[in-house]
């Protein structure tokens, strides 16, 4: 056993109990420096003291009650979160790598098609207290009221109008719908933005989508053919058609001019063969003789020697027989 | 021996005190229990909350939206087709007291959320027609549900905040029959353009044909009026001229005639008489 009256011990007690309250001092010490933290300029920290929300601290240096007397929880609220529905990304890339969720992309429509819809969510925490304490598993709930959210939207459009027309207004549609789920949830989250990356026709029946497209392609070149033939033989007709009429007319004038020049001429003659008929006649006729009878063989037979082939010659042969 | 004394009945003091007290954070309720009966109400607030050291013992329960993510179901909607449901629930712990006595644990509340909306939901649907739960009728649907279900979820201390179809789509199978569907309704379209496409170019081109068959029977009626008015003009022209002295014309004309018929280089032979006139004169002068 020792012995506790020896006055070393005593002076052994003392250093301990100065040592004591020294540490106990230093312990404190770092205790409280254990409470300094440093909030980002994109992010909010709320601090809970006994596990009860005392404020929200600014960016910079600040200082809380270390545990277990308070807490602090940071949360980014300049930072758009992101979630995927349909795919995922395996690896951003470039290139890009996705894999296709198909169970979350396809949906039915109001008119009983399938479309195979991938679609992004972003949304921002709009209010860090209620994100924080009134929603348990906030990924899963925007990740589920959004899915919810489209297919109502969805399901009450066509095929037809998700395909062509509807893609901004399903956006906004189910941006709106989200958005008052995420409200009736209280949830703090604010959606920015939800984005329907790809929207098709399931790919079993893409082929029959894509010949639609190329159908309506031949249609408009049918026409456009059909419009260039048009275009082609009409002119052409017109043409021919001028043509034509310009040839009448221009041998209706010929026809006049002639007419008009034979009978200038012949009135001519006329007018001279007033003055001396038979001469004239005689004149002429031998005029033409000789402008005509150089080319001519001629067999000339006299009447006295006639032998019965001038009656045939005589008569434009008519020949006696009866 | 006074100082160990001292020394224990501090650590014991530390301990009661220290048992004695405990946190409730935003996220929490607590109820506490003694000798294993709840006493005093629920506390729903946070803070430094005091009990009966050693005997009371603090059960915690959280306060926020909590979610329940069923598996796909199968349900047959009134037109007898299948559909498989995807429902969720989000739900909050109403009265931690109600809770804990009834379903004890989250796992059973789970089962009991799953229980009662599966069987709303199948009895909701059975009564709307495939195309109205898709569409027409969807949110609807999931008020009544939702309406129903928290009534009889409310004797658990739960409070469902809402049910909702995440996915309502047809087993595998049918899928198969919309893709031939869809299939067949796009091949008749692409049918349809194209035939629109011939009909309407075969309207063009015939009618272009039939344009240019007019305008050429036209212009061949018009030319031809336009002939026959040079042909009647010219006649009119000679007849007036011939007619003062039809002897002579025809002298003349018969004259023109010989030069074009004799006139050319050819073969003619002509056989003469000379009692013509040509040969008159040789004849008189013997």
């Amino acid at each position: 056993m020792a012995d506790f009256n020896n006055p070393n011990f005593k002076k052994f007690i003392n250093f301990v109990k100065k040592l004591g309250f020294l540490s106990i001092v230093i312990v404190l010490a770092l205790y409280l420096l254990t409470g300094i933290y440093t909030v980002g300029p994109d992010e909010k920290a709320v601090v809970l003291t006994f596990g009860k929300y005392t404020k929200e601290s600014n960016p910079g240096l600040n200082w809380y009650f270390p545990a277990p007397i308070g807490k602090v929880i940071k949360v980014k609220t300049t930072k758009v979160y992101r979630e995927e529905i349909g795919f995922r990304t395996i690896d951003p890339g470039p290139p890009a790598k996705y894999q296709d969720k198909r169970t979350e992309s396809l949906m039915l429509t109001g008119d009983e098609n399938i479309v195979e819809i991938d679609f992004t969510v972003q949304y921002k925490i709009n209010n860090v207290k209620k994100f924080l304490f009134n929603v348990k598993n906030q990924r899963k709930l925007v990740y589920d009221a959004a899915q919810a959210s489209l297919r109502t939207v969805v399901g009450n459009s066509t095929l037809e109008n998700i395909l062509t027309i509807g893609k901004g207004e399903i956006q906004s549609q189910t941006q709106k719908k989200l958005q008052k789920l995420l409200d009736v949830y209280d949830s703090g989250i604010s959606i920015v933005n939800i984005q329907l990356q790809d929207v098709q026709p399931p790919k079993e029946v893409l082929n029959a989508f894509k010949d639609v497209a190329s159908a309506r392609e031949d249609k408009v070149r049918y026409i456009n053919e059909a419009n260039g033939y048009r275009n082609d033989i009409l002119p052409k007709a017109r043409g021919e058609a001028e043509k034509l009429i310009n040839e009448a007319l221009a041998y209706k004038e010929k026809r006049i001019k002639e007419a008009e020049g034979d009978v200038a001429r012949f009135l001519q003659l006329y007018e001279k063969y007033q003055l001396g008929k038979e001469v004239t006649k005689t004149r002429l006729y031998l005029e033409t003789l000789e402008k005509v009878m150089p080319n001519v063989d001629k067999t000339i037979i006299d009447k006295n020697l006639d032998s019965g082939l001038l009656n045939i010659i005589d008569k434009g042969g008519i020949t006696n027989e009866k | 021996m006074k100082s160990r004394i001292f020394l224990g009945v501090i650590i014991i003091a530390i301990v009661v005190v220290f048992s004695s007290m405990f946190q409730v954070n935003e996220m929490e309720q607590a109820i506490l229990i003694r000798l294993g009966k709840p006493v005093g109400k629920p506390i729903e607030t946070s803070g430094l909350k005091f009990k009966m050291p050693i005997i009371d013992q603090v059960v915690k329960f959280d306060k926020r939206i909590l979610e329940y993510d069923s598996e796909p179901k199968e349900i047959i909607t009134k037109d007898k087709k299948n559909l498989v449901v995807d429902s969720y629930a989000k739900w909050k712990i109403k009265d931690p007291l109600k809770f804990l006595q009834t379903v004890n644990s989250y796992v059973g509340a789970q089962t009991r959320i799953d229980d009662i909306v599966y069987s709303e939901l199948r009895q909701v649907i059975g009564k709307y027609t495939l195309i109205e739960i898709i569409s027409t009728e969807r949110e609807n649907i999931m008020e009544i549900i939702t309406k129903d279900s928290s009534v009889k979820l409310a004797e658990f201390g739960i409070e469902l905040i809402d049910a909702r179809m995440k996915r309502a789509e047809l087993p595998k199978q049918n899928e198969e029959n919309i893709y031939r569907r869809m299939e067949a309704e796009r091949n008749e379209q692409a049918k349809k353009y194209r035939a629109e496409g011939q009909e309407i170019s075969l309207q063009v081109k015939s009618n272009a044909d039939k344009e240019k068959t007019i305008i050429l029977a036209e212009a061949y009626k018009t030319s031809q009026n336009i002939k026959g008015e040079g042909d009647s003009k010219a006649l009119q022209i000679y007849a007036e001229a011939y007619n003062k002295d039809k002897e002579f014309y025809r002298f003349v004309r018969t004259l023109e005639a010989y030069e074009k018929i004799f006139g050319e280089k050819n073969n003619n032979r002509m056989i003469l008489s000379t009692e013509t006139e040509l040969f008159r004169v040789l004849s008189e002068t013997k």
